[in-house]
């Protein structure tokens, strides 16, 4: 009785430290890169000029990584999510610029479209029972001729100066808004999963479709749900990306999807590890953009930033994995 | 020589010194302006080869022509101008409708064989060495093999390759110096965006690099290589990096300018609102933007003069005459005074006149 009262607190400390260290690695990762690029470039990078061009950049990526991240919670795959991002910015241009509309009917219609995609993609998967992979696959392909069809193939410039303004070109601490509305998105959906019923559940469904069934979750409901989640984030993303760039065209967008599920991955390494987790994966998109911003900085050529990108998310998840002493991958 | 003598002659020496640098600014300046105004006026046809009867010996010929992909509306209005040159001249003319899949361009090139087509060409930036063993066999079976619209007239194509309609990069590349140069009224500091991965940037960035060199030696001058495939994600955070590292830059040279559109955000995000920007292809969004002042300049090509003369290098190829080194597709400058000319919105082809079309029809022959 004396011994195991000796002996606990010694081995508690060092497991929550343990804990901890891994919740923050990725921050302190953060922060040793920001901090080497600082003194590597102290004139250029350690500016604030230099902070709010990063911060204010990646609004579209955080958003994107976001809408992924709520079908993934729930132990689905979106893959449509890049193609609703496109097809919102493109069906948005064309609404604004070629019909008409005005920027207000524009945005909520691409919005609408957005959560109507994610209906779609929930039907599929969940009357017809196919894997979530399949269906948002096929109906991403979908969407991609969709988008090619309404733009006749072409980029669409001259997008409302009013949405413009209102993404890029107003600021708040010297930081255009954009990255705001990522900011208080992340800290929306932290809110919701930490302190909600809705969010809880949607994090049980995901640790295990059955035993949250068994405990009276309604499960096809709750994985609906995110789906019709995902899809009005992804097309939010499509409005920042329009917004960004006062234009759409019909491809270009489809390559964040492979970093939204880097960002979405890596950022499962921090605060919350083996957790797909939202303000983790606020900290994974900006540490790849202050890295990628460094190096462009530094002169690296464009491989090297690939290397950084890929070489990143894998070191990140390994180390992640050594502290986890391997234990087998779940996330959810 | 006396005191006085050598006083006299370093006093010359030093005065011409202080001309010279001076003088060869001048002349920078007005070798830019030369260039520039050569690109300003719609082009008039200049004939590149002999005329000849096209209809007569194209009678029993026909074309199989794969683009790279018909998602990109520069492709589908290149093939569009074939079509109707092919059509004018009346023989059989097909496009290869594809999403830029290589199996579907392999695909294509078989299908160009079993139907025992004359000629089989690959288009508007599709590389033939992704094709060397398809286009091979094709070659082998009788058919003659061209490229239109690929590579710059200072390179070597493929040694399967019978003919190739090509494009003068390395002018676009002096044109947007020259622009650069002028603009920033002699003292250019320029970021210029390229893509290594596409066949012809290599001699275009080359030429841009160069031409500003001989015009001011000491100016500075940066290159920022992105992918095609990494343009919405690259181009971006790559600018706005350039940008924060050296403030001093005052021009961008995207130099193909669907890049514009992943420019303008940084430039915003970076409040560099004084930086300018110029291009090249013609792209009809970005015309626009020309015309709202987002944009600066963009070179364009007329497409409608670019497929009648790859076509025009096609028929010289099956009837056996000498084939134009290049496309001869003239470069027009676009800029806020005549941005409007191209449409509005604007398009492929308008803007540059269509001098062309009677021009080829007289050089082959259909009408007098």
């Amino acid at each position: 009785m004396s011994i195991a009262e000796t002996t606990r607190p010694r081995r508690l400390p060092a497991f929550v430290a343990k804990r901890e260290v891994e919740r923050f690695a990725l921050l302190l990762a953060w922060l040793v890169l920001f901090l080497t690029f600082g003194a590597l470039l102290p004139d250029t990078f350690l500016t604030w000029r230099t902070v709010s061009s990063m911060l204010g950049s990646q609004a579209v990526l955080v958003v994107l990584a976001l809408a992924i991240l709520v079908p993934l919670t729930s132990g689905d795959f979106d893959l449509s999510a890049a193609s609703t991002l496109v097809f919102a910015a493109m069906f948005l241009a064309v609404s604004d610029v070629t019909w008409g509309w005005g920027i207000g009917w524009s945005v909520a219609a691409a919005l609408t479209i957005g959560a109507l995609i994610g209906a779609v993609n929930a039907f599929f998967v969940l009357y017809f029972r196919i894997h979530s992979l399949i269906v948002t696959l096929g109906l991403g392909t979908f969407l991609n001729g969709m988008t090619l069809w309404i733009s006749d193939s072409r980029t669409i410039a001259g997008v409302s100066m009013q949405l413009v303004e209102l993404v890029v070109i107003k600021r708040l601490l010297g930081v255009p808004l954009a990255f705001y509305y990522g900011l208080a998105v992340a800290i929306v959906m932290w809110w919701a999963l930490e302190y909600t019923i809705a969010g809880r559940k949607l994090l049980f469904v995901g640790r295990g479709r059955e035993v949250a069934r068994l405990n009276g979750v309604s499960v096809n409901r709750v994985r609906g749900a995110s789906f019709v989640l995902s899809g009005l984030l992804a097309a939010l993303a499509g409005v920042l990306y329009a917004g960004m760039t006062g234009s759409a065209d019909p491809t270009s967008g489809l390559s964040l999807l492979l970093p939204a599920f880097a960002a979405a991955f890596l950022g499962a390494t921090a605060i919350y590890p083996g957790r797909f987790n939202p303000i983790g994966t606020l900290v994974g998109v900006y540490f790849l953009i202050t890295g990628i911003t460094g190096l462009t900085m530094l002169g690296a050529d464009a491989f090297v930033q690939s290397l950084f990108y890929g070489g990143a998310l894998i070191v990140a998840v390994s180390l992640s994995q050594l502290v986890r002493r391997r234990q087998p991958q779940n996330f959810g | 020589m006396t005191a006085r003598e050598l006083t006299i002659r370093a006093t010359m020496l030093g005065a011409v010194a202080a001309i010279m640098p001076m003088t060869a600014s001048a002349d920078a300046m007005s070798d830019a302006r030369a260039v520039l105004d050569a690109h300003r006026a719609a082009p008039d046809f200049a004939p590149l080869g002999e005329p000849f009867d096209a209809a007569a010996c194209m009678a029993d010929k026909s074309v199989f022509s794969i683009p790279v992909t018909m998602a990109i509306p520069f492709n589908v209005e290149l093939q569009k101008a074939m079509s109707r040159a092919a059509a004018d001249v009346g023989f059989k003319y097909t496009t290869w409708e594809n999403q830029g899949a290589s199996d579907s361009w392999i695909q294509g090139v078989n299908q160009a064989i079993a139907q025992d087509y004359s000629l089989v060409d690959v288009a508007g930036g599709l590389n033939p060495e992704m094709l060397a063993p398809q286009l091979r066999e094709a070659k082998e079976a009788g058919l003659a093999v061209t490229t239109t619209h690929l590579y710059d007239e200072s390179q070597e194509q493929a040694d399967f390759v019978d003919a190739s309609a090509k494009v003068d990069y390395r002018r676009a590349g002096e044109i947007l110096a020259a622009w650069a140069f002028v603009e920033t009224e002699g003292k250019p500091n320029v970021l210029i965006i390229g893509s290594d991965d596409v066949l012809p940037s290599l001699p275009f960035v080359e030429q841009i690099r160069q031409s500003l060199s001989e015009y001011c030696p000491d100016c500075e001058q940066q290159y920022l290589n992105v992918p095609v495939n990494e343009w919405a994600t690259r181009i971006q955070s790559g600018t706005q990096s350039a940008l924060l590292a050296n403030p001093g830059i005052n021009y961008i040279l995207p130099i193909y300018d669907s890049m514009t559109q992943f420019v303008t955000p940084a430039l915003r995000i970076a409040g560099a609102n004084d930086v300018g920007m110029a291009s090249y292809n013609g792209t009809p969004f970005v015309l626009d933007m020309v015309r709202e002042g987002t944009v600066q300049m963009d070179i364009g090509e007329s497409l409608g003069w670019a497929g009648y003369a790859a076509v025009d290098a096609q028929m010289r190829v099956l009837c056996g005459l000498e084939v134009p080194e290049s496309l001869g597709i003239p470069l027009l400058i676009f800029d806020k005074d005549n941005a409007e000319t191209a449409g509005v919105p604007a398009d492929f082809d308008s803007g540059y006149g269509d001098a062309h079309v009677a021009g080829y029809r007289k050089l082959w022959g259909l009408e007098g």
